[in-house]
């Protein structure tokens, strides 16, 4: 199989998959695509996309710098296509930006709205300024495709150098404001990360990855389309990176020097292992294989060498921008599914426009080759149907809406209900019941209570799906069901009743239809209420009045009976206000009969307060 | 400068303050998301009561530490925000205008406190925080919590007078606080001020917060920024002239030569 078609159904495949994806963010929002978090408010899209994709698109600024400012006319082969991935990156950011933004569409408030202390609103105008520059630089090359327009292809040229400088200008800010956007948090990023110079470092490591993208896109794209690679050319480009690699590497090193954090380099966190893996990846390896002649000179090397550079700083940036600080804010993150694939679609996007542009456009100072421009993949008369067709075999744009489509539908039937509709509750790790499988439950702690066969309620409710009916996640403010969710009776023989006493014929030794009335259900509203049996239990005159209901316990009656009566009548009369008060009874440290270990109390602790990370661990008391 | 006092001492912990917000600001139910952070705040719940073990653990004593926005004096939420969604109100509250943001979660990032929270559930997300009730302290009134408080542990008034009152509290039970106004100088100083027998820096990012004001850490950068736009293409432009005219005098004495 051509390598152009192969390589481009991929892309398209990808781009179909992240197209269904994307369309679900839209509709569910943030929470039910990625793996965001309060904690980890920004992830792989600002981390990969917007940091690393801005750095990547380094390779625009950088290589017009050396062909129009310092006149080394041998590049000029190269301007074009580092122009135009420098173009395609800065869409694909801004693409990703509406994305990962919650608002999407309040994206031109930057332009109404000025923060100017906001180091965010010079790289969004930095950045917006400097695409509509990128799109001025290149524009002139599809319009050489049509003489029409060949008025404002001469205008625009007319301006190439003053664009040529406005964006080298544009480019020096934002790249390096992107590292004052860290600035503002010193306490939650992980030293080695932080530093006073970090725009400074953030420039010069762009400089370093613009020249290897421009390298990488050139390898690559000659690799598809079996062309001739520009060694010479790319091996000058590569001397140059192994000096603002050096000057990186010295400024960096020097900065963590001096404000002694050497030692955490060594301290064998897993935060050290990045940060060695880091340094070699993007600095030390790439200048010892650009060091030797040989292999700056090979094809192989320089694949080598610009592969690492930028797997390495787009890993710095992932590091600065996120990663480093996830132990700060004491939580986990690893990007979604969906997340990934909205990335690796974008940039497959991006790739695309490209190929596109490099087949139609003069790019390159040779058209390349390409299969559509074979006369073998040409439509055909097909004579049976007398009608033109592509081949579906042959025709390049059938298979790749094909691979498009059924991706996309891939993707729909992988994005799980549960994922749209709600992230569920918080994963709490089941521990088995206390006491093993029958639990002694005494709800009012006068040690009467009865015994619960935990392993009973699951067996006969349905095994591990049975959790939710009792310990529930599903409504909302309730830690656990109480029995009486389900036992509607159970209070039947409470403490101001004892069912025992009565049918006893030590006791009361009166019958069930007694009480009961017969051929009724024996509930509490069946039977006859006290009164009718002790006459004179309530003082004539009593504003107590007999109700067949469930008795209370004693924290229930306490709080129940009067805090809710006085708080009703708080409303309106204010001098016993105190009397509905949580603080009238409590005081910050409980006295002693509600600590957990007093007699009758359940050995654990006794408000259902957030406690910090970790210390649940601490306070679970085991029997 | 109003300004809301917690005596973490005073705290029972029952919550009157946390359902005070809920119904003051008709925040919905909450249920507990894996986006949300374990410490009880929320899009829907904007304070929260922390329980800390005290002294030994076998005691079952707890300090309750009510979480909420710490209203800084220079914020580095509405600093960071690039269309100034976040801002400040005569009052010191620091307010939110969900007309104008964008939804980048600058804010949520440049807290030292972790504070904004995000409504990462709705298709249309805000960003949520305690807003120290601006609407009823420019009634005159006192925010919700405050109000609630069955203990007093939590108060509001002027800054400068609360200042006064922690000092005094620490002065006169100089063995029961820790001798430290927490909020009184770090970061440039909040409106929500603490007075503890408890250390509460675990409620920061750090355990040791600077008392420089977050801002001020971009603001060099900031300033540098017209001069490097033009000193940039000054320079760029002085190495073009110099090597353009490197090139035009080769040329002519090479036609000179000719």
């Amino acid at each position: 199989m051509n390598r152009v078609r192969a390589v481009k159904m991929i892309l398209w495949m990808i781009t179909g998959f992240a197209a269904a994806v994307g369309i679900t963010r839209f509709i569910y929002g943030l929470g039910a695509t990625t793996n965001l978090s309060d904690s980890t408010p920004w992830g792989l899209w600002i981390g990969f996309d917007i940091f690393s994709g801005v750095a990547l698109a380094a390779g625009g600024f950088v290589i017009t710098a050396i062909v129009y400012i310092m006149k080394r006319e041998e590049f000029r082969p190269i301007v074009k296509p580092a122009v135009l991935t420098a173009f395609l990156g800065y869409v694909a950011v801004i693409i990703s930006l509406l994305f990962d933004l919650g608002l999407p569409w309040n994206i031109w408030h930057m332009l109404v709205f000025w923060n100017p202390h906001s180091p965010l609103f010079e790289v969004g105008w930095c950045v917006m300024l400097y695409t509509t520059v990128l799109l001025l630089e290149f524009s002139p090359v599809p319009l050489e495709n049509y003489s029409r327009y060949a008025k404002i292809r001469n205008f625009l040229m007319r301006f190439r150098f003053p664009l040529v400088l406005l964006g080298i200008m544009l480019s020096t800010l934002h790249q390096s404001s992107l590292g004052s956007l860290i600035l503002i948090m010193p306490y939650k990023s992980f030293p080695l990360w932080y530093s006073g110079i970090l725009p400074i470092q953030f420039f010069i490591s762009a400089v370093a990855l613009g020249l290897m993208m421009v390298t990488l896109e050139s390898l690559f794209s000659g690799f598809l389309y079996k062309r001739h690679a520009e060694t010479v050319l790319l091996s000058k480009l590569a001397n140059a990176a192994v000096w603002v690699l050096t000057l990186y590497f010295i400024v960096k090193m020097t900065d963590i020097a001096v404000s002694g954090k050497l030692p955490l380099i060594f301290n064998g966190s897993w935060e050290s292992f990045l940060f060695i893996t880091e340094i070699f990846v993007s600095i030390l390896i790439p200048i010892g294989i650009f060091s030797v002649a040989r292999f700056r000179m090979s094809i192989r090397g320089l694949w080598f060498g610009s592969i690492c550079v930028v797997v390495g700083m787009v890993l710095n940036r992932i590091n600065v921008s996120g990663l480093s600080m996830l132990r700060g804010g004491g939580d986990s993150y690893f990007p979604s599914w969906m997340e990934i694939s909205i990335s690796a679609g974008v940039v497959s996007a991006a790739i695309l426009v490209f190929l596109f542009a490099i087949e139609k456009f003069h790019v390159w100072e040779k058209p390349p080759r390409y299969p559509e421009s074979e006369p073998s993949s040409r439509p055909q008369f097909d004579i049976p149907s007398q009608v033109w067709l592509g081949n579906p075999l042959e025709s390049g744009r059938t298979r790749y809406s094909l691979a498009f489509l059924m991706s996309f539908a891939l993707a729909f039937a992988l994005i799980p209900g549960v994922d749209i509709h709600s992230k569920g509750a918080e994963i709490v790790t089941a521990e088995p019941a206390r006491g093993g499988d029958s639990l002694f439950i005494d709800g009012n702690r006068d040690l009467y209570g009865v015994s619960f066969n935990h392993q009973k309620h699951i067996s006969e409710n349905g095994q591990k799906e049975s959790c939710v009916i009792c310990h529930h996640m599903n409504r909302p403010m309730e830690k656990e069901s109480p029995c009486y969710r389900c036992h509607k009776l159970m209070y039947q023989p409470a403490d101001a009743f004892e069912h025992e006493w009565h049918y006893n014929s030590k006791g009361g030794n009166i019958r069930c239809y007694q009480c009961h009335t017969p051929g009724l259900e024996k509930t509490a509203l069946s039977a006859k209420k006290c009164d009718q049996c002790h006459n004179g239990l309530f003082p004539t005159g009593s504003r107590i009045i007999a109700k067949q209901y469930m008795a209370p316990s004693y924290v229930d009656a306490m709080h129940g009976l009067c805090v809710n009566c006085h708080r009703q009548k708080a409303l309106t009369d204010d001098s016993k206000k105190d009397l509905a008060r949580c603080g009238k009874c409590h005081e910050s440290v409980p006295p002693d009969y509600m600590k957990p270990d007093a007699p009758g109390m359940n050995k654990r602790p006794y408000f259902n307060r957030v406690l910090m990370p970790g210390e649940e661990k601490v306070l679970k008391v085991v029997d | 400068m109003k300004a809301i006092l917690t005596d973490v001492t005073k705290c029972i912990g029952c919550l009157e303050c946390v359902s005070a917000c809920k119904s003051a600001n008709k925040l919905p139910m909450d249920i507990p998301r894996l986006w949300q952070k374990n410490d009880g705040l929320s899009a829907y719940n904007w304070t929260s009561i922390l329980a800390r073990p005290l002294e030994a653990l076998s005691d079952h004593k707890f300090r309750y530490i009510r979480k909420q926005c710490r209203h800084c004096l220079e914020p580095a939420c509405a600093s960071a925000c690039p269309v100034g969604a976040l801002h400040q109100t005569p009052d010191g509250a620091v307010v939110y205008d969900s007309q104008k943001c964008i939804g980048c979660r600058y804010c949520m990032m440049a807290c030292p406190y972790g504070i904004p929270r995000y409504d990462w559930e709705s298709p249309v997300p805000y960003i949520r925080k305690c807003i120290l009730c601006h609407g009823l302290i420019r009634e005159g009134k006192q925010p919700a919590c405050t109000e609630a408080c069955p203990t007093q542990a939590t108060i509001f008034g002027e800054r400068t007078d609360l200042l006064t009152e922690a000092h005094n509290r620490i002065r006169n039970n100089p063995d029961k606080y820790i001798n430290k106004v927490y909020g009184e100088h770090e970061i440039g100083g909040t409106s929500v001020l603490y007075i503890s027998d408890i250390d509460l820096d675990f409620m920061a990012y750090k355990t040791h917060l600077g008392t420089k004001p977050l801002p001020q850490t971009t603001s060099t950068a900031m300033k540098s920024v017209p001069v490097t736009f033009v000193g940039i293409g000054a320079f760029m432009y002085g190495i073009h002239w110099i090597i353009k005219r490197r090139n035009d005098l080769k040329e002519q004495s090479k036609s000179n030569e000719e």
